[in-house]
This record gives structure tokens, C-alpha cells and sequence, in this order.
């Protein structure tokens, strides 16, 4: 009987690709769980210089007033409404850039909540809110 | 005859779901950050900024994520930031506070935000009609 040589099976090259859609799915769930798909909601406001607001300052500037639970614009307490009411008469949009301009003051305990609603609204009627800062 | 779910595909399927899971979304930089959202009628939707700053509940500062001692440094990393000063889309900041922060605490960050070149894009959540504050 002739001899016949014992020869070990080679594997076939290549690359193993039965963990590709495993993988795959992993990194799916890492996707959805790290990730935010809520679309975001705001306004932009470009607040402009100091040097700008203060010379604005000394002209006829409208002003609205923050206090705790009440709003002043251009001397005159009115609500919420009202005041966006009377920023759409003013038609912003329209003016030129440096007559947009929309000076917010506020009580330092005025919270953020009722900022953002005036902010809000200056800039939905195509005003630039002008931010009054203390000086110390 | 064999019946089975045809399987052979389910990795180009897998693929496809990851590319769109990486082209429409934003990783959650801020999701440790606690704080109550503001609200108003008046927003619309807008881009999302590259650079974030929020304030929290406890009124910390966080940029990108990270916590921010002073105002100072952060109207220096914002700085930095925004190199490109002539594109305002570059500029864009997105600014969150806590709806009960008081103005001593949120305003030096607007401010520190301004005069470091930033568009402030101020976001918060949208309400369906006036009258339904939180």
C-alpha cells in the first residue's frame, strides 16, 4: 500500500464577515442612545456694541423696563401682549439697522424666564434687543 | 424546500441605518446638565451652533459641556473659538439658562458672549399659545 502523506487542511483567506451586521447593530444602539434628534427652537440676537448702545442711549432709544412681575414700555405699564401688540405697530422690520434697536432693562432679580419672552418677541418683530448693563 | 428570512442583506441594511443615524444627529454634549427649560410663542426653529453655553439650575456656567469657573475665561474660550470673525454663521453661540436664573447671573454671560464677537442664538422651548407658562 503506498504511502499517502497526511496534509493539513489550509483555511481559505479572506476576511471573516459573519460578525459584519452584529457589529453593525451595536453600533446602531450606541448611535441612538448617545444622540439628540430634537430639533432646536429659539431666536437669534447679535447684541450690538456698547459704544453703539451708549450713543443710541442718548437719543430717543425705546426702552422697556423689566421689574419682577411687570412690564414698562416707553413709560407705559402694559402686558405681555400689549407690549408685542405695540412692537408690531412700530414695524421694526422695515427700519433701517440702527433704528431696530430695542433697549431691555431689568431689576437684577428678573429670572431669565420673562427675559427671554421680551428678547423673544423684539426679535419676532425684527427688532435688536439692546441689553442695559449696571455699571458698577 | 427550505423556508427562511432572507438574512443576507441585513448587514448593508445595518450600514445604511448608521450613516443616517451619524449624518442626521447631534450628540447630547449636555445631557448631565440639569436645569428647567424656557419657554415662549415667539421662537422658531434654528441651526444648531458649534459652540453651547448653558447655565444650569445650580447657575453654573458650562461651555461645550465643560464647567466654566468665571466669566472672564469664558469670554476668552469663546474668543478663541470663533476665529472667523466675518462669518456670521461661524459666530453662531447657543446659549440655555434656567428659566428661574436671575439677571445677576445670566447677563454677564450675554454680555462676556457679545463682546467676544458671538451671535447669540438664545434657545428654549416652544409654547403652543399664550397663557401656558410652566
Amino acid at each position: 500500500m503506498p504511502f499517502k502523506p497526511f496534509r493539513k487542511k489550509r483555511p481559505d483567506g479572506g476576511v471573516p464577515t459573519d460578525s459584519f451586521s452584529d457589529i453593525a447593530f451595536l453600533l446602531i444602539i450606541f448611535f441612538i442612545v448617545t444622540t439628540s434628534l430634537k430639533r432646536i427652537v429659539g431666536f437669534e440676537t447679535e447684541l450690538p456694541a456698547s459704544q453703539e448702545q451708549e450713543k443710541k442711549a442718548a437719543t430717543e432709544t425705546p426702552t422697556v423696563t423689566l421689574k419682577v412681575n411687570q412690564l414698562t414700555f416707553m413709560k407705559a405699564e402694559m402686558s405681555i401682549e400689549d407690549f408685542k401688540a405695540k412692537l408690531a405697530s412700530m414695524k421694526l422690520a422695515d427700519r433701517k439697522p440702527s433704528e431696530k434697536v430695542v433697549l431691555l432693562d431689568a431689576t437684577m432679580e428678573t429670572d431669565y424666564q420673562n427675559y427671554y419672552e421680551v428678547m423673544a418677541a423684539i426679535s419676532a418683530a425684527g427688532g435688536v434687543v439692546g441689553i442695559m448693563t449696571e455699571t458698577k | 424546500m427550505d423556508i427562511s428570512v432572507p438574512t443576507t442583506s441585513m448587514g448593508d441594511i445595518a450600514f445604511l441605518l448608521i450613516i443616517f443615524f451619524m449624518v442626521c444627529s447631534n450628540f447630547a454634549k449636555e445631557s448631565k446638565i440639569k436645569l428647567k427649560p424656557t419657554d415662549a410663542v415667539d421662537i422658531k426653529a434654528v441651526e444648531n451652533a458649534k459652540i453651547s453655553v448653558v447655565i444650569d439650575e445650580a447657575s453654573a456656567i458650562y461651555l461645550d459641556g465643560q464647567l466654566i469657573n468665571d466669566v472672564p475665561t469664558l469670554k476668552l474660550l469663546i474668543e478663541n473659538a470663533l476665529p472667523d470673525k466675518a462669518n456670521s454663521k461661524a459666530r453662531m453661540v447657543m446659549f440655555k439658562c434656567d428659566r428661574f436664573a436671575s439677571k445677576r447671573v445670566f447677563e454677564p454671560v450675554l454680555d462676556a458672549i457679545a463682546s467676544a464677537g458671538g451671535i447669540i442664538v438664545a434657545v428654549g422651548e416652544k409654547r403652543a399659545s399664550e397663557g401656558e407658562s410652566k
